[in-house]
């Protein structure tokens, strides 16, 4: 991987010096709290009493308007990570599927499988997807199944695991099916067992990934049983709001582009490391409404302003490492103006304490978030995204 | 002659009886977790009782330093199998290769499919057909970055991804190549 230095880092600098001091000149006119969101860092304070969006956490799942219901079992993203949401929302805001976790063999994190005498080919746990109805109904979707992402129909899609189970030594290797509301049928939309990854839906465009030696993501796109295509290396940012773009990210994590799902075709491209300000690199999985794109990125988090054919750096808002060292994942724009956001931080384990997970809600403008109580790492506090449909905010 | 002769042959038939690690040192690597591109991965080497002999290169993993985050934030902390290693690797990644165990991180995440390798073609040479970033072609301290495998200069003469590879050999006297395992081949600390 490659990051481009001389000429251009040199340009930046420059462009870096005039834009900081035109900052200061203007901060002094427009004040921390004008209408113009301007780049600096977060101020974080604990008090978060009424998260913005419904979340899920171990095994309740907590909205608004219900409290706390009972999930079937915990949620856990141990297949996924932040590629793809832990729990997401139907477009009728009725169901809302979640990904577990059943552990078969305890494994210590710390110790290598030899040392814990666990076998080439064992089986360590099965990811399962289960729904959740509003009346509190509770369903296995599918054993041996992880990555769900409604279509606005009510079709799902997820991946399907060859074998059940994850196996030691093992790469977990399934096929992508559709299945016609949650009692339908399975249709394969892939012809080639991988270790795949449903992202999101983008109109009847199945987005999803193909993991690869040395974790190397694909961005496939899929149109229908046996139609994929590759659609980027890198992974995704966002779909567009109107389900016909989607902004991915390069290998190296440094590229953004805003990509015409139809065509593959792309309409416009950011270098965030010589943006103003520069940034390391930004983060997958992040959220787009309106014109704007939030992602996590090396400061804490990026907002990029999308225009007819430019992609812009419009803002980056700082977030303590030293308080953050893990900074933000999966952010959200949770009002229609693209204003606030959510997200969550997780903070890894550190002088004997385990890792734990805030929910954020941060006010771009105010440059202000609030935290809500820390929860431990291992249960998987997130939001719950909505499908496409589901609300008036943009897709993941 | 004859005798001399014969001798010769004996101590040679001799030596090729012996296994290849008869002499070998315990053997392992140390990953130390100081940034994506400027982390230390050390070759640690037991020569007699409580006496080790150590080589360490500059080295890199991941973009972020979120273990949690697949192909993106450095490999989780702890103790690796290697499962495999290849001279000659042909997939996305390329030539030298050592495969390593999946692991999870802090909240469960499973990070998977990792390797300590660089960035070199099949047969183990460079291909930049670009000004740009090859994938095949060490270009400079930003192949450091991953998404999530170690990764070692494939730069100079010897390379350091050399030195790691004939380290191993040479060290621990261990000389297979494909699917093997070899208990905590790697610790992976802070």
């Amino acid at each position: 991987m490659k990051r481009v230095f001389g000429v251009r880092a040199t340009a930046a600098a420059v462009a870096i010096a005039a834009g900081v001091g035109a900052g200061l000149a203007s901060f002094g006119v427009f004040g921390a709290h004008g209408a113009v969101p301007r780049t600096g860092p977060l101020s974080v304070r604990v008090g978060l009493k009424n998260p913005p969006t419904a979340f899920v956490r171990g095994d309740g799942l907590f909205t608004e308007k219900a409290g706390r219901s009972q999930l079937g079992a915990a949620v856990s993203g141990a297949m996924i990570g932040p590629l793809s949401p832990v729990a997401v929302r139907s477009s009728d805001g009725r169901l809302v599927a979640y990904n577990t976790w059943h552990e078969l063999r305890k494994v210590d994190s710390e110790q290598s499988f030899s040392k814990q005498a666990i076998a080439d080919g064992e089986a360590l746990g099965t990811p399962s997807l289960r729904v959740h109805d509003d009346s509190g109904k509770d369903v296995v979707l599918a054993q041996g199944a992880y990555s769900a992402a409604w279509r606005q129909d009510g079709s799902i899609a997820f991946v399907k695991g060859v074998d059940h189970d994850f196996r030691a030594g093992r790469p977990y290797l399934g096929q992508v099916v559709v299945r016609d509301g949650i009692h339908g049928g399975d249709v394969a939309w892939t012809t080639e067992p991988a270790h795949y990854v449903v992202y999101a839906w983008a109109g009847d465009r199945l987005l999803l990934y193909r993991v690869g030696l040395g974790e190397k993501l694909e961005l496939l796109v899929a149109e229908g049983p046996g139609m994929l295509r590759p659609l980027a290396d890198g992974s995704a940012i966002a779909v567009s709001p109107d389900a016909t773009h989607v902004a991915v990210l390069s290998q190296n994590a440094t590229t953004v582009r805003v990509l015409d799902v139809a065509s593959g075709r792309e309409l416009s491209w950011l270098d965030v490391t010589t943006a103003m300000p520069p940034l390391g690199w930004v983060g997958y999985s992040g959220s787009w409404v309106g014109d704007h794109i939030v992602a996590p990125a090396s400061a804490g988090l990026a907002v990029l302003h999308v225009g007819s054919g430019s992609l812009e750096l419009e803002q980056v808002l700082g977030l303590d490492h030293a308080q953050f060292p893990a900074g933000v994942q999966e952010p959200r724009f949770v009002d229609g103006a693209g204003n606030e956001i959510a997200a969550t931080a997780d903070i890894p384990p550190s002088k004997g304490n385990t890792g734990v997970s805030f929910l954020l809600q941060c006010d771009r403008i105010a440059r202000i978030c609030e935290r809500g109580e820390p929860a431990p790492a291992k249960e998987w506090l997130r939001p719950v995204d909505d499908a496409p449909g589901a609300s008036d905010e943009g897709g993941h | 002659m004859k005798v001399r002769a014969a001798i010769a042959a004996a101590v040679i038939a001799a030596a090729l009886t012996i296994p290849a690690n008869a002499f070998a040192y315990l053997t392992w690597f140390e990953f130390a977790r100081q940034s994506n591109t400027a982390s230390t991965l050390t070759m640690v080497w037991q020569y007699g009782t409580g006496y080790y002999g150590t080589q360490s290169w500059r080295a890199g993993s991941g973009a972020s330093t979120d273990a949690c985050w697949i192909g993106h934030g450095w490999l989780p902390v702890g103790y690796y199998d290697l499962k495999g290693h290849w001279d000659y690797y042909d997939g996305t990644i390329k030539g030298r290769v050592f495969y390593l165990q999946n692991k999870p991180c802090w909240n469960g995440t499973w990070r998977t499919e990792l390797f300590v390798h660089s960035e070199e073609t099949a047969g183990q040479g460079q291909y930049c057909p670009t000004a740009g970033d090859d994938p095949y072609c060490w270009e400079g301290p930003s192949d450091y970055y991953s998404n999530g495998c170690i990764k070692v200069s494939r730069a100079g003469s010897p390379s350091d991804l050399r030195l790691v590879h004939d380290g191993w050999h040479g060290k621990r006297g261990d000389y297979r190549h494909g699917y093997f395992t070899v208990g905590n081949w790697l610790y992976v600390h802070d």
